[in-house]
């Protein structure tokens, strides 16, 4: 479970000042998969890292019951200097799981061939991609974040997503951000709208791409 | 809520805690393997080059100075003469260069919630100490061994030197991390005044010399002390006059505690500039 009290954060620069959320109170249960559909800017991605944890709320709670990925990007969180093997190996430390394990997990699911080896930042953004899903899905997690990662990568790539994906979504949910509507109805059984700071929740997917369609037309 | 509900929130609140500091301790030493594969690794002969380069420079000074003069300021030994000042420097030189950069060269991976920007700066801090204490002993070992009369040491006042100038280096340290991303003006600056530490600090000169009222000037500069209580451990004759702890804790404790408010306060500017 995943709660928000009155949650506020704003996105401050340069004399902006824009509600990103805005005293939002919303309760995410176990068992859902939920889509994040919002305009472009409303702030999805934060919201991601905020639930992730990596920045703070600026008044307000977030209660976290269970484990929560890092926000999986399609940039990767990685560092360019280190190789793919090595970013696996700190990711396993910091999480306390088994190195061996999740590099030969990766390194399969990846397929970087030699490159496994090469410094990250010699990487297409497919493979960034690859490695990414293929790290995080490595790594087990209750709440698995994802912002727009499977927009990237060939046909075959969206494949094996899915099938891993429809295995860990047995034990796992997803929070998943993505401005292509037929990948969230695809993934997601819930919807959060994210419109002017509110979030509205639905429990039906359907109904949340309807408001969001709707708050498209209307600007 | 009984007695039993207290101490059961009571351990709960132990175990989380508890559980942060499993955590920390997790990602330092990943980050600490992390720093020494990108440190060391990179190149070959790895270690080698962190013993090297203070030997050598140790080494060009002992010929320069050979060449001018008869005898060094303290004893006989050139080479222990600018080891002891050089190394005593590096406790807190080599530990504000590499740490000015510890947020930034980790910047991708501050996007794991459960790295936090003060690991980057911990394990930078412990990976440097250590490197810095192992140039030491071998440098002024090999030094040492190889004096007809090797000096007997005091390990007090080396201690206190050693911990008294990587506490400051700590504090600059933290502080540039969030100067530096905050005002880039102020990395110019704190180059310009950075810099010429290395020619004031009492390295190959001893402040004893200088006439008094340019002595207390040069006595402003807590590294003087440090450099100057390190000697003492290494020099028995020694008098170090002028020397005062006192003052170079005070000086030190004040910036590691500003630098750690500075950059407790700075988390978001640090995680995301």
């Amino acid at each position: 479970m995943i709660r928000l009290e009155q949650a506020t954060k704003f996105a401050r620069t340069r004399g902006i000042n824009k509600p990103i959320i805005d005293g939002v109170s919303l309760v995410l249960e176990r068992g859902k998969s939920i889509g994040l559909l919002g305009r472009n800017g409303a702030g999805k991605s934060t919201l991601l890292r905020l639930i992730a944890g990596t920045i703070r709320l600026d008044s307000g709670k977030i209660i976290r019951r269970g484990k929560v990925s890092w926000p999986l990007g399609f940039q990767g969180s990685f560092q360019a200097t280190m190789t793919g093997e090595q970013n696996v190996r700190f990711v396993a430390r910091i999480y306390g799981v088994d190195t061996r394990e999740l590099i030969d997990y990766v390194e399969d699911f990846a397929e970087l061939g030699p490159f496994f080896k090469a410094p990250v930042g010699t990487y297409s953004s497919g493979m960034r991609a690859r490695l990414a899903f293929g790290l995080s899905m490595g790594v087990n997690f209750d709440y698995y974040l994802v912002d727009e990662i499977t927009a990237v990568g060939d046909a075959n790539f969206k494949k094996k997503c899915r099938a891993v994906f429809d295995s860990r979504l047995q034990g796992s949910d997803v929070i998943m951000v993505s401005h292509s509507t037929t990948t969230i109805r695809d993934y997601c059984d819930s919807g959060v709208v994210m419109e002017n700071g509110k979030l509205t929740y639905y429990d039906d997917i359907a109904d949340a791409i309807r408001a969001h369609n709707g708050n498209m037309k209307e600007r | 809520m009984t007695p039993n509900d207290v101490v059961c929130v009571l351990l709960q609140g132990k175990a989380a805690s508890l559980g942060h500091v499993v955590t920390h301790m997790r990602v330092v030493s990943a980050l600490l393997i992390r720093e020494m594969e990108a440190r060391f690794g990179s190149k070959p002969g790895g270690y080698v080059w962190a013993l090297l380069d203070p030997a050598a420079h140790v080494l060009v000074l002992t010929i320069a100075f050979q060449a001018i003069a008869r005898t060094p300021a303290l004893g006989t030994s050139f080479p222990l003469f600018f080891a002891t000042g050089y190394i005593a420097f590096q406790f807190y030189q080599a530990m504000v260069s590499y740490l000015n950069a510890a947020v930034k060269a980790n910047r991708s991976l501050l996007s794991y919630p459960n790295v936090a920007p003060i690991d980057t700066v911990v394990a930078r801090y412990v990976l440097q100490f250590t490197t810095t204490i192992t140039v030491a002993v071998v440098v002024l070992g090999t030094i040492t061994a190889w004096m007809r009369v090797p000096p007997e040491l005091s390990w007090l006042p080396i201690l206190e030197a050693v911990s008294a100038g990587s506490m400051l280096g700590l504090g600059v340290g933290l502080i540039n991390n969030v100067m530096f991303v905050k005002y880039p003006l102020y990395e110019k600056v704190f180059g310009i005044v950075n810099r010429p530490l290395y020619m004031i600090s009492g390295i190959f000169f001893l402040p004893d010399m200088i006439p008094p009222p340019y002595r207390d000037i040069v006595l402003l500069n807590p590294l003087v002390h440090v450099i100057m209580r390190f000697r003492t451990g290494f020099y028995d004759e020694y008098r170090a006059i002028g020397l005062d702890m006192g003052y170079t804790y005070t000086f030190a404790f004040l910036t590691l505690f500003f630098g750690m408010i500075l950059f407790s306060a700075s988390s978001t500017l640090l995680r995301n500039e």
